[in-house]
């Protein structure tokens, strides 16, 4: 995302001779620069960009935790295998894609959905925005515990929804199965965020000028055809924006796995972000270097893709409201 | 009457999902207040007669009360570094008097790593934090938190300070105000609505972290609420009262907050939008 210009490129036109004295700078204030950026670019230098380094450095290397952490260079010996030997890997790649792909899928529409019906008008629309944004201020654990209630299956509310509706033949343990448990956690991302791009979304509504609307409705325009016509075409921006950050977001999804499935059953849950910690602590290799390789990879997909899409669509302007 | 009828029949899938929203923390909440016994004869059961004397029993003998105090302490001090830092950092990329030739390329950069995963950076932070005994510590978690904020933080607060007319900073100067005076006491208390927002958004996740806490906290004594509860799941899964009842203890706070502040709540967490 470009940052927005600073105040530097537009005070500059028409500037009175007076003004020109005054606001020559007479030289640059290095002691008060240094006094307001040195502790922010200390923890970014020391906490951000010598780890990232060290984790590249880390990638072609062996280091093995239960060894004293010996660095021993192996190239990309690491890369090699994570690409062509590790099928858990590509199946927790394969997972993340999924998510990513799948939740933007769901939360767009159902968010717009949310933001039109609450935009007519409806009575408490207020009660409404504030009930629905509430999942999101909980942790995932909190989240995590409460949705493996949920699908409990004897007593969960999912499975009673199900049998009270008649769809009883339905009602099943939702995280025992590897093809069931990613969509039950996509569901679980769904309703923590569904609030949140909502009231994104009703805000950028709320931005769209009255006239326009004014003048479909002088055309002859009904409610509907204001909304598709209208409404949905001026917030595509904004549902586009909010569909790349839904995207980003699940591919670094790792709390709300951790919690509730560890990634089973079968790598059935299993995303890349658990797979790197779990590479990491809890596999007998006990070794830094091999999952600094997954992060690697990893991180210039999303870096890369953060990126790309941002610059591709250029349309920053969306968020700020 | 057409309108007023649409309005009525718009309210049915307005209040569907409001129950698929709130039914399941309600629920938690109604299983706070009863006994693991009564849940298990009916969990849908209402909390009658109400056991109010489970949150203290949840405080003083499953450990919430320490585990609430380590959260508490994280997310004060966390917040109190991130906002004083971000602030300055904020106003110094801001503002044209502290222009230098490579400034904007520097703030790019930092720009840049919001968009990075944490996977990228936490082996290596597991790292650097017991090289320098930090591992293990809520200091050390304090460390990484505000660095891991402080981008997101800097972009939000120097859009703020950015918008500050010229001509005040002139006239404050022409005053006789120093560099350190004008930051505290003229802009950032003009920054404060700004301020609040980025506290807020802190707050709140600093409060919720869990990926960071799981790697870098492995005592008991020194976990927080998020990273307990984890931890809760498994040793006491059977307990399903208790486990509801901590994890009201873990979401009051916030959403008791957010109950007085919900606009302010609904701005920061949105503001943090380019964050995800």
């Amino acid at each position: 995302m470009p940052a927005e210009q600073p105040e530097t490129a537009q005070a500059l036109p028409r500037v009175l001779p007076h003004e020109a004295i005054q606001r020559r700078p007479p030289r640059r204030p290095w002691g008060a620069i240094a006094l307001f950026l040195t502790p922010a670019l200390f923890f970014y230098f020391a906490f951000i960009i010598y780890p990232v380094l060290m984790t590249f450095y880390n990638s072609i290397h062996t280091l093995r935790m239960d060894l004293g952490m010996v660095y021993e260079y192996v190239g990309f010996e690491h890369f090699r295998e994570i690409l062509r030997e590790d099928d858990v890997f590509w199946k927790a790649a394969g997972n993340s894609m999924t998510w990513a792909i799948l939740a933007p899928i769901v939360d767009i529409p159902l968010a717009l959905t949310l933001a039109v019906i609450l935009y007519s008008k409806v009575p408490l629309a207020r009660f409404f925005r504030t009930v629905w944004f509430t999942p999101l201020l909980m942790s995932y654990p909190v989240v995590g515990v409460i949705w493996l209630w949920v699908y409990n299956y004897d007593w969960g509310m999912a499975n009673l929804v199900l049998r009270a509706v008649g769809l009883g033949q339905y009602a099943q343990a939702w995280l025992a199965s590897p093809t069931t448990a990613l969509p039950a956690l996509i569901l679980v991302t769904t309703w923590m965020f569904a609030g949140f791009n909502m009231v994104v979304m009703l805000a950028a509504i709320h931005a769209i000028p009255q006239e326009y609307a004014e003048a479909a409705r002088v055309d002859g325009a009904n409610t509907w055809q204001r909304l598709i016509h209208i409404i949905v075409p001026l917030l595509r921006p904004t549902m586009v924006n909010l569909a790349i950050l839904d995207f980003i977001g699940k591919m670094k999804q790792f709390a709300l796995v951790w919690v509730m499935t560890r990634g089973g059953p079968m790598w059935g849950t299993e995303t890349v972000a658990t797979y790197v910690i779990k590479r990491a602590f809890e596999w007998k290799t006990l070794d830094l270097g091999y999952p600094s390789a997954i992060a690697v990879i990893w991180f210039v997909i999303i870096f890369g893709l953060s990126v790309g899409l941002t610059r591709f669509l250029q349309r920053r302007e969306a968020l700020e409201f | 009457m057409p309108a007023r009828l649409i309005r009525g029949v718009l309210l049915i899938p307005v209040l569907m999902y409001t129950a698929f929203s709130a039914g399941p923390y309600l629920w938690t909440a109604m299983m706070s207040l009863r006994t693991t016994d009564e849940i298990y004869r009916n969990h849908y059961g209402l909390p009658i007669p109400p056991h109010p004397w489970k949150f203290y029993t949840a405080w003083t003998e499953f450990g919430y009360a320490t585990y609430f105090r380590n959260s508490a302490i994280v997310a004060v001090v966390a917040v109190t570094l991130i906002t004083i830092f971000g602030a300055m950092a904020g106003y110094g990329f801001a503002r044209r008097r502290y222009a230098f030739p490579l400034r904007e390329p520097v703030f790019l950069m930092l720009f840049l790593s919001v968009m990075f995963p944490p996977q990228i950076m936490i082996l290596a932070l597991f790292q650097i934090l017991i090289n320098y005994k930090l591992f293990n510590t809520l200091a050390g978690l304090i460390l990484v938190y505000v660095a891991t904020e402080l981008p997101v933080t800097i972009y939000l607060l120097r859009a703020f300070f950015a918008q500050i007319p010229q001509e005040l900073e002139e006239a404050a100067r022409i005053d006789g105000c120093g560099d350190w005076a004008m930051f505290w006491r003229v802009m950032f208390p003009i920054a404060l609505p700004a301020v609040a927002t980025t506290a807020i958004l802190n707050l709140i996740y600093f409060w919720n972290e869990f990926l960071y806490a799981v790697v870098f906290i492995t005592k008991q004594e020194i976990r927080t609420l998020p990273l307990a509860i984890q931890f809760l799941v498994s040793d006491q899964y059977f307990d399903i009262g208790m486990l509801a009842t901590g994890l009201m203890i873990a979401t009051l706070p916030v959403l008791v907050l957010y109950l007085f502040l919900s606009e302010w709540f609904v701005k920061g967490m949105t503001a943090g939008a380019i964050k995800g």
